[in-house]
């Protein structure tokens, strides 16, 4: 197949920090994403179908998390156990797509390090761009949204809920929400490669960070834990999805602002920073 | 993937596709501290500082030192050496997995990796869905894999399976659609490690027939392996590693030979054609070591070079330390340079040849009224055993070669003949004067 006048792409590798040529960096990082898109539908097929096929019960397990989630919550407020404020929509919908939206962002947050825990072999054996597992995982995000959309949609349903025109530009809000997850994910990948701390300690963290979110709860107005709410970089990308599926006004613009420039920004940095340890903890890892 | 800096001035060889200039990598003893110095590494590099002249850290060595090589289209290189001596660590380096730690690798073109096969199966999904998915990892757009896919699993003899799922199949069946998947990226350059051992013989076969096949299109190869013979076979070149360093270069005959006598050679020496093995401590003694192999004349001169046709003798000096029945020689003749089979096998159990020790020396001769062998380099394994299995000494070092007696042309072997020519006889001539006549 190789002909002798094919011009031949050349690789170089040298122990020089890639940092030095930010510009060639970026340019492979550019090239390599291109061409990571074959291959990452290819694992999300992979892994989907890997997944669903070993299930008896299928999409039932994306349902289920949320509806207990609701259903013990609205219980609980019933019975003022709990004491939440009024919340624009009942309740039971309220949690159950608040829910659906948090978990979104777990997963998206998650995703990087499961992807590189559970790609090691082929890691550290194929030189493959390695920016496709990541792409697979999003994409995985993505197809578990879609699932739990049904579930919001059959609620809007019962419970009747107008639908504001502005629900089209939810998605956006959906893809910073998403962009964020994976940014911190990233960041924590290498790492959490190296040390089984990372993950551990991920759980913690983010069992912790579910209360300084407005998911069970509509955002407080007042106190210390109102600023802690508002501060979290989550609270205005998940509160932005909800309101413009319902209400069709972000509350506050200019958290939703610097939240998804945090986004962004974090997603591009992080993404660097993958790319530029990943060969160094492969090396660490051999399989 | 790693710093590829593309589009550089072209090397000045258009037929140069790999080129590995003076390249060290360290690597830690400890898990611990290599996890931590991973960390630091990272950072440094975040920061964007190289050290061009970098350090052993504490509990470090070099897994390779200073080692430059180059390749060009269509040909295959041996990387030998003992296992920790770096082979794979300089394929990883090659592919790009991890980072030089100094010096520089220039790879033009794709690099298959023949290392991990079967990379990314799933043994719940289907052999089909499974090439999909490896191929993609190694590279191909899935237009590639739709135009490769018969070829495939027509080269895997996966056949009906290919619908079944891989946990269903036999070991040897994903192992020979790893290799088909892999073989048939179409790369520059292929690395193989290790790998020429899955499937059965005829499986074998085919894929050294393949690879025979890439080789024509001009695929260059590099080759680990732990059978001096397939390395033999496929390399003309070679390159001996030994702790990371480069120990020899050049031709695969002489590296083989330098590496095969420091490996079954610690403590032997070759003196005018005899190989002397010193005695071992007793602790390391079976029982009866042998101590001396060389062939000589009928009249028990050491023969300096065996010649086709001519009578020889092999010559096998022992040392029994004890009483022992039952003692065994296999002699195997390994042709070198060509598949590495088994040119000759003499056997003293087959030959019902089965000998008494009492403690002593003593000397086995095997006498060769007319060698067979074919001229060529030979090596010898000499394997003692007493009974079956109880394998007393083993020797692979013997090489030796043989020269043609002038009358060898076209043949495989030596055959023993005598040529006449007979008057032609009356009872004849009236027989066919006979059939003649009506």
């Amino acid at each position: 197949m190789s002909g002798s006048d094919r011009h031949l792409p050349e690789t170089i590798y040298t122990p020089e920090s890639r940092l030095r040529q930010p510009k060639q960096l970026w340019r492979d990082m550019w090239r390599d994403l291109l061409a990571s898109r074959d291959l990452a539908w290819r694992l999300m097929v992979r892994d989907i179908s890997a997944q669903y096929r070993q299930s008896f019960l299928g999409i039932f397990w994306a349902f289920v998390p949320p509806i207990v989630a609701a259903t013990g919550l609205t219980l609980a407020s019933n019975a003022k156990v709990l004491n939440i404020g009024a919340t624009d929509i009942p309740y039971p919908a309220y949690v159950m797509f608040s829910m659906a939206l948090w978990q979104t962002f777990v997963e998206a947050l998650n995703g990087p390090i499961q992807a590189v825990m559970a790609a090691k072999p082929m890691l550290a054996r194929i030189n493959f761009p390695r920016e496709a597992i990541i792409l697979s995982q999003v994409g995985q995000v993505f197809f578990n949204f879609g699932i739990k959309l049904i579930l919001i949609a059959a609620l809007f349903l019962i419970f009747q809920i107008p639908l504001s025109w502005t629900v089209v530009l939810a998605p956006v809000a959906l893809i910073h929400l998403v962009m964020l997850g994976t940014a911190i994910g990233l960041i924590l990948a290498p790492l959490g490669a190296l040390y089984e701390d990372v993950s551990r300690g991920l759980t913690l963290a983010t069992s912790a960070w579910l209360f300084l979110t407005p998911v069970i709860y509509p955002p407080p107005q007042t106190g210390l834990f109102a600023q802690l709410v508002r501060w979290n970089p989550v609270t205005p990308l998940l509160v932005a999805v909800r309101e413009l599926s319902t209400s069709g006004m972000i509350s506050e613009p200019g958290q939703f602002g610097f939240a998804s420039f945090l986004a962004i920004v974090g997603l591009l940095c992080s993404w660097m920073i993958y790319r530029i340890a990943m060969p160094l903890v492969i090396e660490r890892i051999s399989a | 993937m790693m710093s590829p800096r593309e589009s550089l001035p072209p090397p000045d060889d258009r037929d140069t596709v790999l080129v590995v200039q003076n390249v060290s990598k360290k690597f830690c003893r400890s898990l611990k501290r290599s996890l931590f110095y991973g960390l630091q590494d990272i950072a440094t590099e975040l920061m964007g500082r190289h050290q061009p002249d970098p350090q052993l850290r504490y509990n470090e060595f070099w897994a390779l030192k200073g080692v430059s090589l180059t390749l060009k289209r269509g040909e295959a290189l041996g990387l030998i050496g003992v296992n920790g001596s770096g082979k794979t660590t300089l394929l990883r380096i090659i592919s790009g997995l991890i980072k030089p730690d100094t010096g520089m690798v220039r790879v033009r073109g794709k690099i298959a990796p023949l290392i991990a096969l079967g990379a990314g199966f799933s043994p719940i999904l289907t052999g089909r869905e499974n090439i999909y998915a490896n191929m993609s990892i190694l590279g191909l757009s899935t237009k590639q894999i739709e135009a490769r896919f018969d070829q495939v699993v027509e080269f895997a003899e996966i056949g009906e399976a290919i619908d079944a799922p891989v946990y269903s199949y036999s070991s040897g069946m994903a192992a020979r659609l790893g290799f088909s998947c892999a073989i048939h990226t179409d790369p520059e350059i292929l690395l193989i490690d290790e790998v020429l051992a899955v499937g059965d013989i005829r499986f074998l076969a085919r894929c050294h027939r393949r690879l025979h096949q890439l080789r024509e299109q001009g695929t260059a190869f590099v080759l680990v392996s732990h059978n001096p013979q397939a390395i033999l076979s496929m390399c003309q070149q070679a390159v001996y590693l030994q702790k990371g360093m480069m120990c020899m270069v050049g031709e695969t005959e002489a590296v083989m030979a330098q590496y095969e006598e420091d490996l079954f050679l610690a403590g032997a020496r070759k003196e005018s054609n005899v190989l002397y093995l010193s005695p071992k401590p007793a602790e390391e003694s079976t029982g009866l070591d042998v101590t001396s192999i060389c062939f000589k004349d009928p009249q028990g001169n050491v023969l300096q070079t065996l010649i086709s046709g001519e009578p020889a003798v092999l010559c096998v000096t022992m040392q029994a330390h004890q009483a022992m029945s039952q003692v065994n020689l296999r002699l195997s003749f390994l042709e070198m340079g060509k598949d590495g089979q088994t040119a000759l096998y003499l056997g003293g159990s087959n030959d019902k040849e089965t000998f008494q020790v009492t403690p002593g020396l003593y000397e086995l001769q095997v006498e060769l009224p007319y060698l067979g062998l074919a001229p060529g380099a030979y090596m010898l394994r000499v394997d003692v055993r007493r009974e079956a299995l109880f394998i007393l000494e083993m020797i692979e070092a013997f090489s030796f070669t043989v020269q043609s007696n002038g009358r060898m042309s076209k043949s495989i072997f030596y055959q023993p003949r005598s040529w006449r020519l007979l008057p032609q006889t009356t009872a004849t001539t009236s027989r066919r004067a006979t059939d003649v006549s009506p």
